[in-house]
């Protein structure tokens, strides 16, 4: 793909030359590129997965082996440890039964005391607000933990139901992908068979309106009706000319007598005239309107090619039955 | 006049971008000016690690002086703190403490500089991002030199680096882009600056038809050179590459020479050829129907210019500033931006001759005219001599602005990198000008 720029040599300039690139990155992405090419740019890795030849066996594959995505378990949350109360009067009790008893009264007697050296009432007060502050929050997030519950089992349900949904829409997309991919295919094996028979039939029409055609009982009397030819002995003749066509063409392109094309076809054209003028043509035998006239078609390949040549005297003059005629004289 | 390169690594078998281009400098100078190489005792850019014996030594005619490096690189740490200036809001002390991590962290090449700079009458920096460069410079600003061999990256957005393409005396650039970008990243227009570039070594003649015979290449192709890697652009190239196969029937091969870090697809048109020798490099890119340069980041590609050099046609990533400026301002190269512009590119140099020869001499004669060394050694001399009028005709000027205090490096109020450069302006620097 070189891409069409007139630079010389001695006037290279490299902001002009990348100006022009980058126009025809912006033409191309407007005109030329695809939206496949310009996919085929932005990920070319994806190549292998995108082709429509793989994706049956690998998307299938894929699909069979994973089936549709099992639902994912909800959340677990561990509930919360137990919440410490803490009391006023907390900080002073003992859990030793009776010793505890007399622990927290002597504690409590003993707290003037304390409170020479610090004051633990703010700290008793801070962390009866702490677990306070605990109770709620858990209770908060408990509620706010529920809702999400829910929303998260919605979600699940639909993406569960989703999933179904696509890998069938994949299934069947993979399925109507491969039967239109083997159908295209048979489609083109058609319209292959269908020209090749569309341009036999064309050459076998040509071949047939270069032939004289004679019209049976046209003349009372003057000549026997024309005996139909069998097929065979048809194709025979159009293989006949054929081979003889082949040669003409060697001939005239100097491998026979040495005679330029031009100058054997007049020369054909004349003895033909001529033994036309000698009644050639039998009676009661006629050229169909026009085919003196017309114009030689561009036929190289033609079988009605095959008209006598003078390089051949050997061979029987065309100009003598409906099947010499040639399509040079048309 | 004696002049001091300043570079992280230096040495025959070392073929970093940066790294060739000081070497080949530092030889080309050599010619007019007394030069020194100072460098570093490492080999690898990813570790730093210290392989090569510290002290003097000669490399081709020059004296090298190598200085240990104090601590590798923890490729853990610089990435961690990469991320935290590149893309959160940070401070002066990550930036320092991300120069660190980046390295080569060599206290005795800055401390060397510090000494004994009286002894010199110019440094030449190469690379801004490194550690020597940065440091090298602030204890020197007055005679300081920088090759910035920036690329489009996050580091040119680090604000540490603002005073030091504002402070040195003079800032030799690869191309009118990366100019452009400095320019706007450190509001240092007013820092005498030239776009030189750097030579190549292209001979005189090639002989294409031995590099077919040898490797067994009859038909057309097109030559990728260099690191086979992704940050090259070389996974878009071969997917490029393999699509281009598809659309365009031929026989255009593309051949990769160099080291492969990414696997190279099996693919009938894709030839690699490894590591070749330079002869068969020039000689392969002589046959080639182009060179392509698919890179995003390039602060210059000096295989482009050897590829003009030799009257071959460049086909670059339009992505790459520089790149796409090259092209243009040589009228030597095509571009693409995407895969349809590779395709119709690519398509054109496949099957346009006149095209491929056009662009092939445009090439030699923008090679010839921008980047045969006497060009470029006269830049340098120009520069230095041009430095040295400024000096006698007054102070140096070269005045680097202080860090700010220890308190103000702690605080976080600088933008991520990555957003400032962002913000820069982009695209190529079509202004055609002449150096000086």
């Amino acid at each position: 793909m070189p891409p069409a720029f007139s630079i010389r040599a001695n006037s290279v300039d490299v902001e002009q030359i990348m100006k022009q690139i980058r126009t025809r990155i912006r033409e191309k992405r407007g005109v030329d590129y695809t939206e496949a090419e310009i996919r085929e740019l932005a990920s070319i890795k994806l190549e292998t997965f995108l082709d429509p030849s793989r994706v049956r066996s690998e998307l299938l594959d894929h699909y069979r082996r994973g089936g549709p995505t099992p639902p994912v378990a909800p959340l677990v949350v561990p509930p919360p440890p137990a919440n410490y109360e803490f009391e006023a009067d907390t900080a002073y009790l003992s859990s030793r039964g009776a010793l505890g008893r007399t622990l927290y009264a002597v504690r409590r007697l003993l707290n003037p005391l304390l409170k020479l050296f610090i004051n633990p009432n703010p700290m008793i007060h801070v962390l009866n607000m702490q677990s306070t502050i605990n109770r709620e929050t858990w209770a908060r997030f408990d509620g706010v933990l529920g809702r999400f519950h829910d929303e998260y089992r919605d979600r699940e349900r639909h993406r569960v139901e989703l999933d179904a949904l696509g890998y069938e829409v994949a299934h069947n997309l993979v399925v109507e992908m491969t039967r239109l991919g083997i159908e295209v295919k048979n489609l083109k094996m058609r319209v292959e068979s269908l020209a090749g028979r569309l341009d036999f039939s064309e050459r076998r029409a040509r071949a047939l309106e270069s032939i004289v055609q004679y019209r049976p009982g046209s003349g009372p009397g003057q000549e026997p009706p024309a005996r139909p030819k069998p097929a065979g002995e048809e194709r025979r003749r159009e293989d006949r000319h054929r081979d003889e066509g082949g040669r003409d063409e060697r001939a005239a392109n100097g491998g026979g007598a040495g005679i330029p094309k031009g100058e054997a076809q007049r020369s054909r054209r004349k003895r033909r005239r001529r033994g036309r003028g000698a009644g050639a043509v039998p009676q009661g035998s006629e050229i169909t309107p026009g085919q003196q006239n017309q114009a030689p078609p561009d036929h190289a390949s033609l079988p009605s090619e095959g008209g006598g040549h003078p390089a051949r005297p050997d061979l029987p003059a065309r100009s003598e039955g409906p099947d010499s005629s040639r399509p040079e004289d048309q | 006049m004696k002049v001091a390169v300043v570079v992280q690594r230096y040495g025959l078998d070392i073929n970093g971008g940066a790294e060739l281009h000081a070497r080949y400098i530092s030889e080309h100078l050599a010619r007019h000016v007394e030069v020194e190489v100072l460098t570093t005792c490492a080999r690898d850019y990813i570790t730093w690690r210290n392989e090569l014996r510290a002290g003097d030594e000669r490399v081709n005619g020059l004296v090298v002086r190598r200085f240990p490096v104090r601590r590798q690189r923890d490729p853990l740490e610089f990435g961690r703190r990469s991320t935290r200036v590149f893309s959160t809001v940070h401070s002066l002390r990550d930036e320092l403490a991300w120069l660190d991590a980046e390295g080569p962290n060599s206290p005795a090449l800055v401390s060397f500089i510090r000494k004994r700079r009286r002894e010199y009458d110019y440094f030449v920096f190469f690379s801004f991002r490194y550690y020597h460069a940065y440091h090298g410079a602030r204890v020197a600003p007055a005679q300081a030199l920088l090759v910035p061999t920036a690329e489009r990256d996050a580091a040119v957005g680090l604000s540490m680096f603002g005073p030091l393409f504002r402070g040195v005396r003079a800032l030799m650039y690869n191309s009118y882009e990366e100019r452009a970008m400095i320019n706007a990243a450190a509001q240092n227009a007013d820092v005498p600056g030239i776009v030189v570039g750097v030579g190549s070594e292209v001979p005189a003649r090639t002989r294409p038809d031995r590099f077919r015979r040898k490797y067994g290449i009859d038909g057309p192709f097109v030559a990728y050179v260099g690191r086979i890697d992704e940050n090259k652009g070389c996974k878009e190239l071969f997917d490029y590459f393999e699509q281009y196969c598809r659309f365009v029937r031929g026989d255009l091969m593309l051949v990769l020479i160099g080291k492969p870090v990414l696997p190279i697809p099996d693919h009938p048109r894709i030839r690699h050829l490894g590591f070749v020798s330079d002869q068969d490099k020039f000689d392969a890119v002589a046959a080639a129907d182009a060179l392509i340069m698919p890179s995003y980041f390039e602060s210059l590609s000096m295989v482009a210019l050897e590829a003009w050099g030799l009257g071959t046609p460049v086909l670059a990533n339009g992505r790459c500033d520089v790149l796409k400026g090259q092209c243009i301002r040589s009228n030597a190269g095509l571009y693409y931006e995407s895969f349809e512009e590779f395709l119709e590119t690519l398509a054109l140099l496949q099957s346009d001759r006149m095209v491929r020869r056009g662009l092939g001499e445009n090439g030699r004669a923008f090679f010839v005219r921008h980047y045969a060394w006497p060009v470029i050694e006269r830049a340098y001399v120009d520069m230095f001599e041009r430095l040295k009028q400024a000096e006698r005709a007054g102070p140096p000027t070269g005045q680097m602005e202080p860090l700010p205090g220890w308190f103000a490096r702690f605080r976080s109020n600088l933008p991520p990198a990555k957003g400032v450069v962002e913000a820069l302006p982009s695209g190529p620097s079509l202004k055609r000008e002449r150096r000086g």
